[in-house]
Protein backbone atom coordinates (compact mmCIF):
# COMPACT_ATOMS: atom_id res chain seq x y z
CA UNK A 1 0.00 0.00 0.00
CA UNK A 2 2.74 2.34 1.04
CA UNK A 3 4.99 1.35 -2.16
CA UNK A 4 1.83 1.74 -4.25
CA UNK A 5 1.21 5.60 -2.80
CA UNK A 6 5.10 6.20 -3.45
CA UNK A 7 4.72 5.10 -7.24
CA UNK A 8 1.30 7.79 -7.48
CA UNK A 9 3.15 10.53 -5.72
CA UNK A 10 6.15 9.87 -8.28
CA UNK A 11 3.30 9.63 -11.19
CA UNK A 12 2.31 13.06 -9.93
CA UNK A 13 5.50 14.56 -9.43
CA UNK A 14 6.67 14.01 -12.84
CA UNK A 15 3.58 14.27 -14.94
CA UNK A 16 2.45 17.48 -12.76
CA UNK A 17 4.17 20.68 -14.74
CA UNK A 18 6.70 22.25 -12.77
CA UNK A 19 6.50 24.89 -15.01
CA UNK A 20 3.86 26.16 -17.83
CA UNK A 21 4.08 28.73 -20.25
CA UNK A 22 0.49 29.66 -21.46
CA UNK A 23 0.62 31.86 -24.91
CA UNK A 24 3.85 33.72 -23.96
CA UNK A 25 4.61 37.39 -25.92
CA UNK A 26 7.23 39.47 -25.17
CA UNK A 27 7.63 43.00 -27.19
CA UNK A 28 10.32 45.51 -26.93
CA UNK A 29 9.02 48.15 -28.56
CA UNK A 30 7.77 47.67 -31.71
CA UNK A 31 9.87 44.16 -31.81
CA UNK A 32 8.21 41.01 -31.01
CA UNK A 33 11.02 38.81 -29.59
CA UNK A 34 9.06 35.86 -28.41
CA UNK A 35 5.81 35.46 -30.26
CA UNK A 36 2.83 33.15 -28.36
CA UNK A 37 5.06 30.28 -27.07
CA UNK A 38 3.46 27.65 -25.22
CA UNK A 39 5.62 24.88 -23.27
CA UNK A 40 4.98 22.62 -20.00
CA UNK A 41 8.27 21.54 -18.22
CA UNK A 42 8.17 18.73 -15.92
CA UNK A 43 10.43 17.68 -13.58
CA UNK A 44 13.34 15.56 -14.49
CA UNK A 45 13.33 17.04 -18.44
CA UNK A 46 16.05 18.26 -19.83
CA UNK A 47 14.75 20.68 -22.74
CA UNK A 48 17.59 22.29 -25.29
CA UNK A 49 16.24 25.02 -27.09
CA UNK A 50 18.24 26.05 -30.28
CA UNK A 51 17.77 28.58 -33.34
CA UNK A 52 19.68 31.50 -34.89
CA UNK A 53 20.83 34.43 -33.38
CA UNK A 54 17.70 37.08 -32.49
CA UNK A 55 15.47 34.20 -32.31
CA UNK A 56 14.39 35.11 -28.98
CA UNK A 57 15.90 32.28 -27.48
CA UNK A 58 17.68 34.46 -24.40
CA UNK A 59 14.60 36.44 -24.11
CA UNK A 60 12.33 33.41 -23.75
CA UNK A 61 14.75 32.02 -21.03
CA UNK A 62 14.77 36.19 -19.26
CA UNK A 63 10.78 35.56 -19.00
CA UNK A 64 11.08 32.19 -17.40
CA UNK A 65 13.46 33.64 -14.63
CA UNK A 66 11.58 36.43 -13.94
CA UNK A 67 13.88 38.65 -15.09
CA UNK A 68 11.84 40.20 -17.17
CA UNK A 69 7.57 40.08 -17.05
CA UNK A 70 5.39 38.71 -20.33
CA UNK A 71 3.93 41.32 -22.41
CA UNK A 72 1.22 39.05 -22.92
CA UNK A 73 0.51 35.40 -21.50
CA UNK A 74 1.87 33.88 -18.59
CA UNK A 75 4.43 31.98 -16.99
CA UNK A 76 3.44 30.10 -13.71
CA UNK A 77 4.63 27.57 -11.56
CA UNK A 78 1.39 24.88 -11.05
CA UNK A 79 1.06 23.92 -7.33
CA UNK A 80 3.47 26.64 -6.09
CA UNK A 81 4.99 30.11 -6.21
CA UNK A 82 7.41 31.71 -8.65
CA UNK A 83 10.40 32.28 -6.03
CA UNK A 84 13.85 33.26 -7.02
CA UNK A 85 15.62 30.27 -5.50
CA UNK A 86 13.83 27.77 -7.54
CA UNK A 87 16.20 29.07 -10.43
CA UNK A 88 19.51 28.34 -11.50
CA UNK A 89 20.85 30.57 -14.08
CA UNK A 90 24.12 30.47 -16.21
CA UNK A 91 24.82 33.41 -18.74
CA UNK A 92 27.04 33.32 -21.41
CA UNK A 93 28.61 35.96 -18.90
CA UNK A 94 29.89 34.27 -15.50
CA UNK A 95 28.18 36.00 -13.10
CA UNK A 96 31.29 35.80 -10.79
CA UNK A 97 33.46 38.65 -9.10
CA UNK A 98 37.07 37.98 -10.98
CA UNK A 99 38.76 39.93 -7.97
CA UNK A 100 37.43 37.51 -5.88
CA UNK A 101 38.65 33.55 -5.59
CA UNK A 102 36.46 30.87 -6.63
CA UNK A 103 36.25 30.00 -3.07
CA UNK A 104 34.83 33.36 -1.92
CA UNK A 105 32.34 33.80 -4.90
CA UNK A 106 30.96 30.37 -3.98
CA UNK A 107 30.69 31.28 -0.48
CA UNK A 108 29.55 34.52 -1.00
CA UNK A 109 26.82 33.50 -3.07
CA UNK A 110 26.07 30.77 -0.66
CA UNK A 111 25.21 33.33 2.09
CA UNK A 112 22.65 35.27 -0.13
CA UNK A 113 20.96 31.94 -0.63
CA UNK A 114 21.07 31.41 3.07
CA UNK A 115 22.38 27.58 3.15
CA UNK A 116 22.58 26.32 6.29
CA UNK A 117 26.24 24.69 6.03
CA UNK A 118 28.02 27.00 3.04
CA UNK A 119 31.59 25.84 3.13
CA UNK A 120 30.28 22.20 3.12
CA UNK A 121 27.88 22.40 0.08
CA UNK A 122 30.85 24.78 -1.70
CA UNK A 123 33.38 22.22 -0.91
CA UNK A 124 31.13 19.69 -2.51
CA UNK A 125 30.44 21.64 -5.62
CA UNK A 126 34.19 22.51 -6.19
CA UNK A 127 34.79 18.78 -6.14
CA UNK A 128 32.06 18.33 -8.25
CA UNK A 129 33.60 20.63 -11.10
CA UNK A 130 36.92 19.79 -10.66
CA UNK A 131 37.85 22.94 -9.39
CA UNK A 132 39.13 22.24 -5.69
CA UNK A 133 42.85 23.02 -6.97
CA UNK A 134 42.03 26.58 -8.31
CA UNK A 135 39.69 27.41 -5.40
CA UNK A 136 42.09 30.11 -3.78
CA UNK A 137 43.18 31.51 -7.11
CA UNK A 138 41.16 34.92 -8.28
CA UNK A 139 38.36 34.10 -11.20
CA UNK A 140 40.54 36.35 -13.30
CA UNK A 141 43.13 34.09 -13.65
CA UNK A 142 40.52 31.40 -14.50
CA UNK A 143 40.30 29.75 -18.01
CA UNK A 144 37.30 30.13 -19.96
CA UNK A 145 35.96 26.75 -18.84
CA UNK A 146 36.85 26.91 -15.46
CA UNK A 147 34.68 30.28 -15.11
CA UNK A 148 31.78 28.41 -16.66
CA UNK A 149 32.20 25.80 -14.40
CA UNK A 150 32.19 28.15 -11.97
CA UNK A 151 29.32 29.47 -12.70
CA UNK A 152 27.65 26.44 -13.14
CA UNK A 153 28.17 25.56 -8.99
CA UNK A 154 27.27 28.84 -8.58
CA UNK A 155 24.04 27.79 -9.89
CA UNK A 156 23.74 24.70 -8.17
CA UNK A 157 24.57 26.09 -5.05
CA UNK A 158 21.10 26.31 -3.68
CA UNK A 159 19.76 23.06 -5.34
CA UNK A 160 17.81 24.86 -7.65
CA UNK A 161 14.39 23.03 -9.22
CA UNK A 162 15.05 24.63 -13.03
CA UNK A 163 18.08 25.61 -14.31
CA UNK A 164 18.26 27.52 -16.96
CA UNK A 165 21.47 27.56 -19.42
CA UNK A 166 21.86 30.50 -21.61
CA UNK A 167 24.57 29.32 -24.06
CA UNK A 168 27.26 28.03 -21.73
CA UNK A 169 29.35 26.50 -24.54
CA UNK A 170 30.09 29.88 -25.84
CA UNK A 171 33.60 30.75 -25.85
CA UNK A 172 34.84 27.36 -24.40
CA UNK A 173 37.46 25.28 -26.55
CA UNK A 174 36.94 21.85 -27.37
CA UNK A 175 38.31 20.76 -24.13
CA UNK A 176 36.60 22.76 -22.32
CA UNK A 177 33.28 22.42 -24.06
CA UNK A 178 33.75 18.39 -23.80
CA UNK A 179 34.02 19.01 -19.67
CA UNK A 180 31.12 20.95 -19.69
CA UNK A 181 28.95 18.09 -21.39
CA UNK A 182 30.18 15.46 -19.23
CA UNK A 183 28.75 17.69 -16.06
CA UNK A 184 25.54 18.50 -18.01
CA UNK A 185 25.59 14.82 -18.83
CA UNK A 186 25.93 14.28 -15.07
CA UNK A 187 23.34 16.82 -14.46
CA UNK A 188 20.74 14.88 -16.64
CA UNK A 189 21.28 11.58 -14.94
CA UNK A 190 20.59 12.97 -11.79
CA UNK A 191 17.30 14.15 -13.68
CA UNK A 192 17.68 17.50 -12.71
CA UNK A 193 15.53 19.90 -14.71
CA UNK A 194 16.97 21.86 -17.04
CA UNK A 195 16.71 24.53 -20.12
CA UNK A 196 19.72 24.96 -21.66
CA UNK A 197 20.08 27.39 -25.13
CA UNK A 198 23.17 26.23 -27.29
CA UNK A 199 23.86 26.38 -31.05
CA UNK A 200 26.38 23.14 -30.57
CA UNK A 201 24.94 20.36 -31.14
CA UNK A 202 26.43 18.77 -27.86
CA UNK A 203 23.23 19.85 -26.93
CA UNK A 204 20.68 17.24 -28.83
CA UNK A 205 22.62 14.38 -27.27
CA UNK A 206 22.08 15.87 -23.92
CA UNK A 207 18.14 16.79 -24.37
CA UNK A 208 15.39 14.96 -23.62
CA UNK A 209 13.07 17.67 -25.88
CA UNK A 210 13.53 19.92 -28.42
CA UNK A 211 12.51 22.96 -28.98
CA UNK A 212 13.49 25.51 -32.46
CA UNK A 213 12.94 29.27 -32.08
CA UNK A 214 13.30 31.35 -34.79
CA UNK A 215 11.89 34.92 -35.00
CA UNK A 216 9.87 34.30 -31.43
CA UNK A 217 8.27 31.42 -33.11
CA UNK A 218 8.38 28.20 -32.17
CA UNK A 219 9.06 25.75 -34.94
CA UNK A 220 9.18 22.57 -33.26
CA UNK A 221 8.45 21.41 -29.80
CA UNK A 222 9.10 17.38 -29.43
CA UNK A 223 10.24 14.69 -26.77
CA UNK A 224 13.75 14.14 -28.71
CA UNK A 225 13.18 10.49 -29.11
CA UNK A 226 15.76 8.73 -31.13
CA UNK A 227 16.36 11.59 -33.62
CA UNK A 228 20.26 11.80 -34.78
CA UNK A 229 22.59 14.60 -35.13
CA UNK A 230 22.35 14.34 -38.88
CA UNK A 231 18.10 14.06 -39.25
CA UNK A 232 18.07 17.23 -36.95
CA UNK A 233 20.92 19.34 -38.56
CA UNK A 234 18.48 18.56 -41.56
CA UNK A 235 15.45 19.33 -40.19
CA UNK A 236 16.58 22.26 -38.21
CA UNK A 237 18.17 23.61 -41.64
CA UNK A 238 14.33 23.03 -42.77
CA UNK A 239 12.63 24.73 -40.55
CA UNK A 240 14.87 27.84 -40.20
CA UNK A 241 16.09 28.01 -43.21
CA UNK A 242 19.69 28.01 -44.50
CA UNK B 1 18.53 39.55 12.32
CA UNK B 2 19.09 37.77 8.53
CA UNK B 3 19.01 41.25 7.23
CA UNK B 4 21.68 42.89 9.02
CA UNK B 5 23.88 39.05 8.31
CA UNK B 6 22.67 40.16 4.74
CA UNK B 7 23.81 43.70 4.22
CA UNK B 8 26.66 42.99 6.23
CA UNK B 9 28.00 39.92 3.50
CA UNK B 10 27.12 42.47 0.82
CA UNK B 11 28.93 45.28 2.23
CA UNK B 12 32.02 43.08 2.97
CA UNK B 13 32.37 41.61 -0.38
CA UNK B 14 32.20 45.37 -2.22
CA UNK B 15 34.72 46.37 0.70
CA UNK B 16 36.94 43.05 0.23
CA UNK B 17 36.79 43.60 -3.83
CA UNK B 18 38.00 47.49 -3.05
CA UNK B 19 40.75 46.19 -0.67
CA UNK B 20 41.78 43.96 -3.85
CA UNK B 21 41.54 46.73 -6.86
CA UNK B 22 41.74 49.83 -5.41
CA UNK B 23 41.36 52.15 -8.18
CA UNK B 24 38.05 54.22 -7.50
CA UNK B 25 39.20 54.75 -4.24
CA UNK B 26 42.96 55.63 -5.19
CA UNK B 27 41.20 57.99 -7.65
CA UNK B 28 39.20 59.79 -5.25
CA UNK B 29 41.22 60.25 -2.73
CA UNK B 30 44.02 61.81 -5.61
CA UNK B 31 41.04 64.02 -6.37
CA UNK B 32 40.07 64.97 -2.96
CA UNK B 33 43.68 66.18 -1.85
CA UNK B 34 44.52 67.85 -5.75
CA UNK B 35 41.14 70.09 -4.49
CA UNK B 36 42.47 71.01 -1.40
CA UNK B 37 46.15 71.42 -3.47
CA UNK B 38 44.30 74.41 -5.34
CA UNK B 39 42.55 75.75 -3.04
CA UNK B 40 45.68 76.00 -1.02
CA UNK B 41 47.44 77.99 -3.42
CA UNK B 42 44.45 80.55 -3.64
CA UNK B 43 44.64 81.36 -0.06
CA UNK B 44 47.46 82.25 2.47
CA UNK B 45 47.15 80.19 5.40
CA UNK B 46 47.43 83.02 8.03
CA UNK B 47 44.65 84.95 6.23
CA UNK B 48 41.71 85.22 8.02
CA UNK B 49 39.66 84.55 4.84
CA UNK B 50 40.98 80.87 4.93
CA UNK B 51 38.64 80.08 8.17
CA UNK B 52 35.62 81.47 6.25
CA UNK B 53 36.25 80.12 3.18
CA UNK B 54 37.35 76.64 5.13
CA UNK B 55 34.29 74.89 5.36
CA UNK B 56 32.73 75.22 1.42
CA UNK B 57 36.99 73.84 1.04
CA UNK B 58 36.40 70.77 2.93
CA UNK B 59 32.92 69.67 1.86
CA UNK B 60 33.78 70.63 -2.14
CA UNK B 61 36.69 68.25 -1.71
CA UNK B 62 34.82 65.73 0.23
CA UNK B 63 31.74 65.34 -1.68
CA UNK B 64 32.61 65.95 -5.34
CA UNK B 65 35.08 63.20 -6.12
CA UNK B 66 32.72 61.11 -4.44
CA UNK B 67 30.96 61.05 -7.47
CA UNK B 68 33.64 58.49 -9.16
CA UNK B 69 33.26 56.02 -6.25
CA UNK B 70 29.84 55.97 -6.52
CA UNK B 71 30.05 55.65 -10.53
CA UNK B 72 32.13 52.64 -10.39
CA UNK B 73 30.25 50.84 -7.66
CA UNK B 74 27.44 49.66 -10.08
CA UNK B 75 29.36 50.37 -13.18
CA UNK B 76 32.23 47.09 -12.15
CA UNK B 77 29.15 45.14 -11.39
CA UNK B 78 27.94 45.77 -14.86
CA UNK B 79 30.74 45.25 -16.64
CA UNK B 80 31.12 41.53 -15.47
CA UNK B 81 27.44 40.81 -15.18
CA UNK B 82 27.80 40.16 -11.14
CA UNK B 83 24.52 42.59 -10.77
CA UNK B 84 22.27 40.08 -12.28
CA UNK B 85 23.84 37.20 -9.87
CA UNK B 86 22.83 39.46 -7.27
CA UNK B 87 19.53 40.09 -8.66
CA UNK B 88 18.99 36.41 -9.48
CA UNK B 89 19.50 35.70 -5.90
CA UNK B 90 16.56 35.70 -3.56
CA UNK B 91 17.84 38.63 -1.77
CA UNK B 92 15.24 41.49 -0.97
CA UNK B 93 16.07 44.42 -3.57
CA UNK B 94 16.22 47.19 -0.87
CA UNK B 95 18.61 44.78 0.98
CA UNK B 96 20.63 44.81 -1.81
CA UNK B 97 20.26 48.28 -1.91
CA UNK B 98 21.63 48.96 2.01
CA UNK B 99 24.82 46.49 1.30
CA UNK B 100 26.09 48.66 -1.53
CA UNK B 101 25.51 51.93 0.07
CA UNK B 102 26.90 50.55 3.53
CA UNK B 103 29.73 49.66 1.43
CA UNK B 104 29.38 53.37 -0.27
CA UNK B 105 29.34 55.12 3.27
CA UNK B 106 32.14 53.63 4.78
CA UNK B 107 34.19 53.85 1.46
CA UNK B 108 33.47 57.39 1.53
CA UNK B 109 33.97 57.63 4.93
CA UNK B 110 37.44 56.48 4.87
CA UNK B 111 37.97 59.04 1.82
CA UNK B 112 36.71 61.57 4.24
CA UNK B 113 39.27 61.22 6.78
CA UNK B 114 42.13 61.25 4.96
CA UNK B 115 40.89 64.39 3.49
CA UNK B 116 40.15 66.17 6.57
CA UNK B 117 43.96 64.58 7.86
CA UNK B 118 45.11 66.69 4.58
CA UNK B 119 43.02 69.58 5.30
CA UNK B 120 44.32 70.41 8.87
CA UNK B 121 47.66 69.56 7.70
CA UNK B 122 47.12 72.39 4.52
CA UNK B 123 45.12 75.40 6.14
CA UNK B 124 46.71 74.93 9.82
CA UNK B 125 43.01 75.37 11.00
CA UNK B 126 43.12 75.09 14.97
CA UNK B 127 40.13 72.49 16.27
CA UNK B 128 40.02 70.90 19.54
CA UNK B 129 39.21 67.26 19.98
CA UNK B 130 35.79 67.96 20.96
CA UNK B 131 35.50 69.90 17.63
CA UNK B 132 37.13 66.86 15.87
CA UNK B 133 34.25 64.88 17.15
CA UNK B 134 31.65 66.89 16.10
CA UNK B 135 33.25 66.99 12.70
CA UNK B 136 32.57 63.28 12.32
CA UNK B 137 29.05 63.58 13.43
CA UNK B 138 28.64 66.03 10.55
CA UNK B 139 30.78 63.01 7.90
CA UNK B 140 28.54 60.38 9.36
CA UNK B 141 25.51 62.37 8.21
CA UNK B 142 26.41 64.09 5.43
CA UNK B 143 27.80 60.48 4.27
CA UNK B 144 24.77 58.66 4.72
CA UNK B 145 22.77 61.27 2.59
CA UNK B 146 25.53 61.04 0.15
CA UNK B 147 25.56 57.49 -0.14
CA UNK B 148 21.85 56.53 0.35
CA UNK B 149 21.26 58.98 -3.10
CA UNK B 150 24.42 58.27 -4.78
CA UNK B 151 23.58 54.95 -4.85
CA UNK B 152 20.24 54.73 -6.16
CA UNK B 153 21.51 57.52 -8.86
CA UNK B 154 24.89 55.14 -9.83
CA UNK B 155 22.04 52.04 -10.18
CA UNK B 156 20.07 54.48 -12.51
CA UNK B 157 22.17 55.81 -14.97
CA UNK B 158 24.74 52.66 -14.84
CA UNK B 159 23.47 51.31 -18.15
CA UNK B 160 24.26 54.84 -19.69
CA UNK B 161 26.27 55.91 -21.93
CA UNK B 162 26.92 59.19 -20.63
CA UNK B 163 26.67 58.01 -16.86
CA UNK B 164 29.74 59.67 -15.68
CA UNK B 165 28.85 62.94 -16.48
CA UNK B 166 24.85 62.00 -15.39
CA UNK B 167 25.25 61.13 -12.26
CA UNK B 168 27.13 64.45 -10.42
CA UNK B 169 23.76 66.23 -12.59
CA UNK B 170 21.27 64.32 -10.83
CA UNK B 171 23.05 64.08 -7.63
CA UNK B 172 24.52 67.34 -6.31
CA UNK B 173 20.89 69.17 -7.38
CA UNK B 174 19.18 66.67 -5.00
CA UNK B 175 21.93 67.49 -2.02
CA UNK B 176 22.09 70.82 -2.18
CA UNK B 177 20.20 71.41 0.96
CA UNK B 178 22.90 69.13 2.65
CA UNK B 179 26.02 70.54 1.62
CA UNK B 180 24.25 74.29 2.28
CA UNK B 181 23.57 72.05 5.90
CA UNK B 182 27.06 70.70 6.56
CA UNK B 183 29.30 73.52 5.46
CA UNK B 184 26.59 76.18 7.56
CA UNK B 185 27.24 73.49 10.60
CA UNK B 186 31.02 73.05 9.93
CA UNK B 187 31.39 76.61 9.81
CA UNK B 188 29.67 77.07 13.02
CA UNK B 189 32.19 74.47 14.60
CA UNK B 190 35.34 76.01 12.76
CA UNK B 191 34.24 79.76 14.50
CA UNK B 192 34.49 78.93 17.68
CA UNK B 193 30.78 80.21 17.97
CA UNK B 194 27.92 78.91 20.51
CA UNK B 195 26.69 75.11 19.45
CA UNK B 196 23.31 76.00 19.33
CA UNK B 197 22.79 76.73 15.54
CA UNK B 198 25.28 73.67 14.87
CA UNK B 199 22.88 71.36 16.51
CA UNK B 200 19.91 72.55 14.31
CA UNK B 201 21.86 72.00 11.07
CA UNK B 202 23.17 68.21 12.66
CA UNK B 203 18.95 67.89 12.90
CA UNK B 204 17.94 68.49 9.76
CA UNK B 205 20.95 66.08 8.16
CA UNK B 206 19.70 63.31 10.72
CA UNK B 207 15.98 63.66 9.06
CA UNK B 208 17.82 64.19 5.48
CA UNK B 209 19.59 60.77 6.43
CA UNK B 210 16.27 59.05 7.60
CA UNK B 211 13.92 60.55 4.13
CA UNK B 212 16.49 59.85 1.45
CA UNK B 213 17.55 56.56 2.96
CA UNK B 214 13.99 55.10 3.49
CA UNK B 215 13.22 57.03 -0.35
CA UNK B 216 16.18 54.83 -2.12
CA UNK B 217 15.29 51.98 -0.35
CA UNK B 218 11.55 52.01 -1.75
CA UNK B 219 12.64 53.21 -4.88
CA UNK B 220 15.51 50.77 -5.55
CA UNK B 221 13.46 48.00 -6.83
CA UNK B 222 12.05 49.86 -9.61
CA UNK B 223 15.51 50.86 -10.51
CA UNK B 224 16.66 47.27 -11.10
CA UNK B 225 13.50 46.01 -12.76
CA UNK B 226 14.49 44.96 -16.41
Amino acid sequence: MVQNRAVVAESVLFKEPLLQLRSVTKRFGSITAVRKVDLEIRRGEFWTIFGPNGAGKSTLLRVVAGLTGPSEGSVSWPGSTMDRSRIGYVSHQSLLYGDLTGLENLLFFARLYALTEPRRRVDELLQQMDLVNASDRPVREYSSGMRQRLSLARALLHDPDLLLLDEPYAGLDQHGGRLLTEILNGLRDEKRTVLLITHSLEGLDLASHLLVLNRGEVLLLRPRGDLTRGEFEKLYFELVGS
Amino acid sequence: MRYWRLIFVLARKDLRLEYRSPQSLLTTLFFAVLILVVFNFAFDPGDPAVRTAAPGILWVSMLFPGVIQLNRSFQSEREEGTLLGLILSPVDRGILFFGKCAANWVLLLLVDFLVLICFFLFYNVGISSTEIGLLFLLLLLVGGVFSAVGTLFAAMVSTLRARDVLLPVLLFPILVPEVVAAVNATRELLGGNSLQYFWHWVKLLAVADVVFLAAAFLLFDFVLEE
